[in-house]
């Protein structure tokens, strides 16, 4: 007991404030002596029943079966996640099946691996056209008829009607999208970029990958651009490629129970990751044209090391799609073959004559970009509370429901509201850029200029505040559109709908940009060198979506792409960078503060910087559960099927005793690979049957993948549990281990770059002590007061 | 070793010396190479100057052996002619522009010879005119002149208010202006009273209006249109003021303020009632060994 009620800070400061104690076991020394009598008979009685776990000190006991009820904070990590299995496990059925495998099997491998990226760059592509062309008729629908309805009843009087209509058309579709993400599937939700980012970390995250949540995800984005929020469409397609990619490559589809036989070799995680870094790639590339950006995209936020081969298949994929998007649309627009729409936002052309820059205006820029990292940071830490709150409080899939469907409905009241007492009246262009011009009150011929801006879906907007013509704006109707905008972008961001930030945070961004351009041509006294404030837009976009996102490399490269001016690199690669420092003064990129929030283990690229003088020792789990080389199927079966420990990894020792004294460790063994086993009974005493049987092979492993049956499927009887099962041949011989004096920056690294799940800590003679797994890392980080650790929470 | 590295010093400072000596020679040849080849091009500026100067003393026609022949003479001046008054008439009517209705004959004769120039059949005499007129030299200022007019009829969109042909004005045509017309003098009627033609003209406005628009669909509109009608336009709303009145504030108001206060009881009543989502914290397990603990607090320590 003696440890338990001991409070230890890691910091020095840190000691006294009672809300921040750092460490597990200090959290709660105040409530634990009430605890302690009636925890103790808990225990005893227990003990009797659950003698499986070999150890089980009386102080957690008592806490396990008490556990504490805090309100969801970021501090959490869900015990709901998993990791992937990255590393290979090189048991007997492995080897033998190289060994069978000719020289042509491995070269059909590879042929089929570009195979299976060029339809993922297809079908990408395909989606995102089918995505693209779904908005914008149902979003010309929804204009034409709310633009008429306006025109009736500006002359007949009743306004507000129309006011009405738009309102309640936009909640009908924000509200078919987010009943489909609410009650179909959750997973679905926001733009999936952060999912994705989990996924290719090395995170399992449920129901992440699957058919139903691409048809949903689909679904929603269409209902909730074409109803009218502020969100994009680019977010979701990142996270659409990367299912299309876990589908293409396992050939098969649990949710529609269908088997094609094909691809069975890359049912593992480690292929599938590499698809879905190439799928990742391909939608950025569908989404934005941008195939150079889509690789970098998943480099950066992906893959944990180079491989040359790998970056040119994911490549490959990014090409295929932005093709096929760029084919299919130039068949809808009746322009066959003519491949000029390569993005499903189309940045238009930036002339570098027009739109030159100078270098007096570098200045200038990186004044932007730090502008764009407080405001984004601004737009992070009042989506975080909101996010926390949303939570806590608006759990429920109706209530969530009615969130999305009030945020549509005021969405179009705060819309109307300013375009009615907007008085900035433009006179119609000649080229008719303006899709859905609103006269309202102005002068006959012109048109409401703060309606180009909220009645139109929000990539136009963009489109229109790069390349409109000087004097297109008054510097007070963008002013108070940004601001509007703002707070509707933040709030938004966050429901329970499928939607993406990279377009309203380029919205925003281009909205002070040009008005940042506008204002500067009234300061300088010559017009000309500030002549065209379409520029700022853009620097503004960049300034306002790096300072919320913090991408770096791939999101200038994306903007380059783009826009389709290499000119640009530099400014914007300087912007971004501005963006970046300032914003990180403040908080982290908007991904990761959802990453946190969702208490999601996810493993950065360092371990935190003041950490070596931790040990593996300190770090890992202990005791571990370990079986016997040749264990009885009686206590696999209690172990697998306890539901307390949820444990993936087994050490397999070669002799333990029923005593404290750990096994020398001689290799490790998966759940999945033990629920195989009991399925098929590979049991010791039924050998000379099985000699009759065909052996068990790796297929039959890849054929359970990736959703094995629960243990509670598997049916063992009385007299198998007697039975004893031989591990020899299926555990992976050689697992990874490190000594316990081993710091944690060491740890740390060995298993982010090989990607690993478990990590076996030994003492000198090479037996078990611990087991050290990604929820036991990723629960360090740097706080205000120095090192802090994460809880670990049922979520 | 001290002797090694000097030797090799002095071997650097030989291979220094011996290419920079090699530079200074290899000098000499290329200047004398560089003015040989300079020679020439010194000479061709006088003779050109001498060709200038026997060219001033000569008169302009008799020069060149092959003159232009009399027919081609003769399309130039045609050419001329429509040329000069079609540009009148494009000039007469830029403001406020009636160039479709009035200019059309002109521009349809200047196209017919334009053509009949850049036709490759030969006219009398077996000469054809299109090489020795447009294509003679690098200003090729026919085919710009005409280029440049042909241009602005075009982005007028004339052809669009004008018969199949080109011959007269379109019915569609026709018809608006009547309209206007009927608009137009509605407004003479109630000059001195705005209010009042506010009121009486707009039945014969809304209709313009209306054929405008389903003009525009059916793009039939030429230049002379839009411009009359964007007069039309700014008469009726900025010169007699015939704005839409901004009358329903308050309604508007009144339901954009209730829109936003729903969300507000959505998040209280939200906050209130609905039962705030705990989690349960769970405890690893962990070495149980006190002496890490403290080693932690020594280290600290």
């Amino acid at each position: 007991m003696a440890n338990i009620a001991k409070k230890v800070s890691w910091s020095s400061r840190g000691d006294d404030r009672g809300e921040r104690t750092p460490l597990l076991n200090g959290a709660e020394d105040g409530k634990h002596d009430r605890k302690l009598s009636e925890g103790a008979m808990f225990h005893i009685g227990r003990l009797s029943t659950v003698d499986l776990e070999e150890e089980i000190t009386p102080e957690e006991d008592i806490v396990r079966s008490r556990p504490k009820e805090i309100p969801h904070n970021e501090k959490l990590l869900s015990l709901k996640f998993e990791s992937l299995d990255y590393d290979n496990s090189e048991n007997q059925l492995f080897l033998e099946e190289e060994r069978r495998m000719s020289h042509m099997g491995f070269r059909c491998l590879e042929i089929r691996r570009w195979v299976i990226c060029g339809l993922i760059g297809f079908l990408t592509g395909l989606i995102a056209c089918m995505i693209d062309i779904a908005v914008e008729k149902l979003a010309g629908y929804k204009y034409l008829a709310v633009k008429e309805n306006i025109e009736k009843y500006t002359e007949l009087g009743g306004l507000s009607i129309s006011l009405i209509l738009w309102a309640v058309l936009n909640s009908a579709f924000v509200m078919v999208g987010a009943l489909a993400v609410a009650f179909l599937e959750p997973t679905a939700a926001g733009s999936g970029i952060p999912q994705i980012k989990c996924f290719l970390n090395g995170v399992k995250i449920p129901r992440v990958v699957r058919l139903k949540t691409l048809v949903i995800k689909v679904f929603g984005v269409i209902c909730s651009v074409a109803g009218g929020l502020a969100v994009g469409k680019e977010g979701p397609m990142i996270h659409s490629g990367a299912v299309v990619a876990a589908g293409v490559s396992q050939g098969r589809s649990t949710s529609l129970k269908r088997d094609f036989k094909i691809f069975e070799y890359f049912r593992r995680d480690t292929e599938k990751r590499d698809f879905v870094s190439a799928g990742a790639a391909a939608g950025v590339s569908a989404a934005f044209g941008a195939p150079v950006g889509g690789v970098l995209f998943s480099l950066e936020e992906g893959a944990s090391f180079w491989n040359q081969l790998l970056t040119w298949r994911i490549f490959f994929a990014s090409m295929v799609s932005s093709f096929t998007l760029n084919f299919f649309l130039s068949i809808y627009h009746g322009k066959l073959g003519q491949l000029s729409s390569p993005g499903l936002i189309n940045f238009g052309r930036f002339d570098s004559d027009t739109v030159q820059y100078n270098l007096y205006e570098i200045p200038l820029f990186i004044i932007m970009g730090a502008l764009g990292g407080v405001l984004g940071a601004l737009f992070n830490v009042i989506n975080y509370w909101l996010t926390i709150f949303r939570i806590r409080y608006v759990h429920r899939p109706c209530l969530q429901v009615m969130e999305a469907m009030l945020v549509a409905a005021v969405t179009a009241t705060v819309s109307f509201a300013l375009i009615y007492s907007s008085n900035d009246c433009q006179p119609l262009g000649q080229d008719n850029s303006e899709e859905y011009p609103l006269q309202l009150f102005c002068a006959d011929g012109e048109y409401n200029s703060m309606a180009t801006t909220f009645f139109n879906t929000p990539e136009r907007s963009v489109r229109s505040l790069f390349h409109n013509p000087p004097g297109t704006y008054n510097p007070m109707t963008l002013g108070v559109f940004t601001l509007a905008y703002f707070f509707l972008a933040v709030w938004t961001y966050g429901l329970t709908v499928s939607a993406g930030v990279f377009i309203p945070s380029l919205l925003i961004g281009a909205a002070w940009g040009r008005l940042f351009g506008i204002l500067l041509s009234y300061i300088a006294s010559s017009q000309s060198i500030w002549a065209d404030p379409g520029k700022y837009a853009l620097i503004g976009a960049a300034a306002q979506l790096g300072g919320i996102v913090r991408m770096t490399l791939s999101l200038t490269v994306i903007l380059i792409e783009a826009t389709g001016n290499v000119t640009y690199g530099f400014p914007i690669m300087l912007v971004l960078m501005t963006a970046k420092i300032v914003g990180d003064y403040f908080i982290e990129g908007l991904y990761d503060v959802h990453i946190k929030l969702q208490s999601v283990p996810f493993l950065h690229w360092d371990a935190p910087p003041t950490s070596h003088w931790l040990t593996a020792r300190e770090v890992m789990s202990s005791p571990v559960t370990c079986f016997n080389r040749v264990e009885k199927v009686g206590r696999i079966v209690d172990v697998l099927s306890n539901t307390s420990t949820n444990h993936n990894g087994f050490p397999v020792v070669i002799h333990t005793t029923e005593n404290d004294e750990p096994g020398k460790i001689c290799g490790l063994i998966l759940r999945s690979q033990l629920i195989v086993l009991l399925k098929h009974k590979v049991f010791v005493e039924r050998a000379s049957s099985r000699l009759r049987q065909r052996k068990l092979q790796l297929k039959d492993f890849r054929d359970a993948y990736p959703r094995f049956p629960p243990i509670q499927s598997i049916h063992v009887s009385q007299d198998e549990r007697e039975c004893m099962m031989d591990l020899t041949e299926f555990m992976n011989p050689t697992p990874y281990t490190v000594p316990q004096e081993t710091s944690l920056p060491r740890v740390f690294k060995l298993f982010r770059a090989l990607g690993l799940r478990h990590l076996v800590v030994v003492d000198h003679e090479n037996r078990v002590v611990g087991l050290v797994t990604r929820k036991d890392l990723a629960r360090y980080h740097v706080g205000k007061d120095g090192l802090e650790e994460l809880h670990l929470a049922q979520t | 070793m001290d002797v090694l590295t000097k030797f090799t010093f002095v071997i650097a400072c030989w291979a220094v010396i011996f290419i920079s000596v090699a530079d200074c020679s290899n000098d000499p040849s290329e200047m004398s190479g560089d003015s040989a080849r300079k020679l020439p091009s010194v000479v061709i500026p006088v003779s050109q100057a001498s060709t200038l100067g026997s060219f001033y003393s000569l008169s302009l026609s008799s020069l060149f052996p092959e003159d232009l022949n009399e027919y081609c003479i003769e399309l130039l001046s045609i050419y001329r002619q429509r040329y000069v008054t079609y540009a009148n008439c494009l000039v007469t009517y830029a403001r406020p522009v009636k160039i479709c209705q009035n200019c059309y004959t002109d521009f349809n004769s200047l196209e017919d010879i334009y053509k009949n120039i850049s036709s490759d059949h030969p006219g009398p005499g077996n000469v054809s005119c299109h090489d020795s007129l447009m294509r003679s030299d690098r200003l090729m200022l026919l085919y710009a002149l005409f280029n440049q007019l042909d241009e602005i009829w075009r982005s007028a969109a004339c052809k669009q208010c004008l018969t199949k042909e080109q011959e007269a004005l379109s019915n569609d045509t026709v018809y608006f202006m009547a309209t206007l017309n009927q608009s137009l003098s509605c407004f003479e009627q109630y000059q001195k009273n705005h209010s009042e033609l506010c009121k009486d003209c707009k039945a014969s406005y809304k209709k313009l209006k209306a054929l405008y628009g389903r003009m525009d669909k059916n793009q039939t509109l030429c230049i002379d249109l839009e411009d009359a009608m964007n007069i039309t336009q700014q008469l009726w709303s900025k010169n007699f003021s015939c704005l839409l009145p901004r009358e329903e504030t308050v309604p508007v108001i009144a339901v954009s303020s209730f829109m936003l206060f729903l969300p507000i009881i959505f998040y209280l009543s939200s906050f209130l009632h609905s039962e705030q989502k705990k989690r349960k914290l769970i405890h690893p397990k962990r070495a149980k060994s006190s002496n890490s603990l403290m080693n932690i607090q020594d280290k600290f320590n």
